[in-house]
């Protein structure tokens, strides 16, 4: 059994039905204290300063945990900068697995794609789908927790962004996850709503809390969702962590990777959010890129399509929320306020 | 006398003080004073943190004793005034326009010593915005440098128009040496100073194409060089509109907020 790291969601079930254990490396590069740390260990191996913040942190990281001799790769549904990461790591000994989720969704490439992934990692489909129905059980209690955040204003913005975006791995012990996800669920139902307690909060006794959603890659400053509820406003829709959860209907896992928007087109990207935005009775938008990154053109078309106050916000450097970020976010909630 | 209300703009090159006599029912509130002093010497000889809020020294800056204090500007979130309530910038900035104008209807563009502001105003309220995010070019602490190269003062700067030097780097850094590559080249300094100016616009006018209307209110300290304010009205042909203090906008806000509070 061994450790399997991961540039981004991949079907998972491949690899627990190998008997190994995903780690997404996105997830212990943000949460390690010395993230910013990484990104320098990065740029002084040479690494350009001018990429993407998150592909410097996952060199490091998996060049820090020497338990990870295979990483899953996706060559296709991601960037460019992720072909030339894996290269880099390959020059270090270690192994690759390239998986590509075809640009124009079609299914018998996909199959073929988690044909050629099911063979590589020695498992079988009858073994993946048995691991997508224990999988799918565990996806659930995330909805749910995901429905208390939206339609009982129960969950706060950070706890929705990170359940949901744990299920990249399932902090790679499915299990563990179980446990910590029924344990919040049932405290989290006992909770007073959020706009109620604003509502104490707030000296007029009239103020309303802001609905926010979040779309775009999950932030490099997760610092935002405590600053935005300080400010009255949260966040009910985490779009890219939420489709980490695979929220769909369907007992097919070929239909369920085609469905999962992320390593496809904007459009697809823009359907979903139309439908959650309204869904969920949104103020606003906050659509987060990060600074290098080609998702930062995508944001022209989002403005258009999306009919929504946006705010686009950048990051970079996994140093916390910065000043001029404040101000900006500041402005955005006065306007929607008003 | 009248009660006074004081206004305090944070920014990142200077601070911005305005002082304004409350108004009454018939008479809207007059500004008597306008101080402008450096952020770091602000922070330095008037300024002592205390707890988690900055103390300033108003009778150390000449002011006399206000009734009331309204803060904002980069320092806000780092930073509250002690004694004094803290309003976002924007909010600031549009109050200002609209008090200094009296205009209710217009695109306000603020280009301040690190940021760049474009603010979308209907029926006197701010309906959408953008501002510049990573980068400081197209503000005035990138004139500051190319006017330090060019050997001529902010105002000398902003005369030149004509024949504009083709210059690649708004960057505040880079554009340094690649101005010291075209003095090299020995092109005049009037057209290199044009080249600046024209660099400053192009830069903005992206920023402005998603936000239509007739006018233009300019502010902040670049609205002091005529140069970016014809170039801006060439090019986006609309009218261009400079308030008598574009830099004490800000300040001026924050006195407008501390009127209606009294309201």
């Amino acid at each position: 059994m061994g450790k399997i790291g991961l540039t981004t969601t991949v079907p998972m079930e491949v690899i627990y039905a190998a008997g190994d254990i995903p780690v997404d490396l996105n997830n212990i590069f943000i949460t390690s204290p010395e993230a910013t740390k990484r990104v320098e260990e990065a740029e002084l191996a040479g690494y350009p300063r001018n990429v993407c913040g998150w592909i410097k942190g996952l060199y490091s990281t998996a060049l820090l945990n020497p338990e990870i001799r295979r990483i899953v790769a996706v060559t296709q549904g991601d960037c460019s900068n992720t072909h030339a990461l894996m290269e880099t790591w390959a020059v270090q000994g270690i192994e690759i697995i390239p998986f590509a989720f075809p640009y124009d969704r079609d299914r018998d490439m996909l199959r073929l794609q988690m044909d050629k992934f099911i063979q590589a990692m020695g498992t079988t489909w009858e073994d993946v789908n048995a691991q997508k129905g224990r999988l799918d059980q565990i996806r659930a209690l995330v909805w749910e927790m995901d429905r208390l955040t939206w339609e009982e204003n129960k969950v706060s913005g950070f706890e929705n962004h990170l359940y949901q975006v744990s299920c990249s791995d399932f902090n790679g012990d499915p299990e563990g996850f179980v446990a910590a996800m029924e344990a919040f669920l049932a405290e989290a139902r006992q909770r007073e709503p959020f706009p109620e307690r604003l509502r104490v909060r707030a000296k007029t006794g009239k103020r309303k809390e802001i609905r926010v959603g979040f779309i775009g890659v999950p932030p490099i400053m997760p610092d935002l969702y405590d600053f935005l509820e300080e400010q009255g406003a949260r966040v009910v829709f985490n779009e890219v962590q939420r489709q980490f959860t695979m929220p769909f209907d369907t007992e097919d896992i070929v239909e369920q990777y085609r469905r999962y928007t992320y390593p496809y087109s904007v459009f697809e990207r823009i359907g979903d959010i139309a439908r959650e935005a309204k869904k969920r009775n949104l103020d606003g938008i906050i659509h987060y890129v990060q600074s290098f990154c080609y998702r930062q053109i995508e944001d022209m078309i989002m403005r258009k399509k999306l009919d929504y106050p946006i705010l686009t916000l950048e990051g970079e450097n996994p140093t916390g929320l910065d000043a001029r970020s404040k101000i900006r976010l500041e402005s955005f909630l006065e306007m929607l306020r008003d | 006398m009248r009660d006074l209300l004081c206004g305090v703009d944070l920014g990142s090159r200077s601070v911005k003080i305005a002082v304004m006599e409350a108004g009454t029912d018939d008479e809207p509130g007059r500004i008597v004073r306008l101080e402008k002093v450096d952020t770091i010497a602000f922070y330095r000889n008037y300024g002592r943190k205390q707890g988690d809020k900055l103390v300033v020294d108003f009778a150390g800056l000449g002011l006399d004793a206000v009734e009331m204090l309204v803060s904002t500007g980069y320092g806000r979130n780092t930073l509250e005034l002690a004694g004094g309530e803290a309003i976002p910038e924007l909010k600031a900035h549009v109050l200002g326009a609209v008090h200094q104008t009296g205009l209710k209807d217009f695109t306000l563009i603020d280009l301040g010593g690190q940021d760049s502001k474009i603010i979308q105003v209907r029926r006197g309220r701010m309906q959408d915005f953008l501002t510049n995010d990573k980068c400081a070019a197209s503000s005035g602490r990138y004139l500051e440098n190319m006017a330090h190269v060019l050997g001529m003062s902010l105002e000398e700067l902003g005369c030149h128009i004509e024949d504009p030097v083709e210059l690649s780097s708004t960057c505040a850094v880079f554009g340094e040496s690649e101005l010291i590559g075209q003095i090299v080249e020995g092109r005049p300094l009037p057209q290199l100073a044009a080249g600046v100016n024209a660099t400053i616009v192009r830069r903005v006018l992206p920023l402005l194409r998603n936000f239509p209307g007739e006018t233009l209110v300019f502010t902040g300290g670049v609205a002091h060089n005529s140069a970016v304010r014809i170039l801006l009205a060439q090019q986006t042909r609309r009218e261009v509109m400079v308030p008598p203090e574009p830099q004490f906008n800000g300040a001026i806000g924050c006195c407008v907020y501390g009127q209606r509070q009294r309201e």
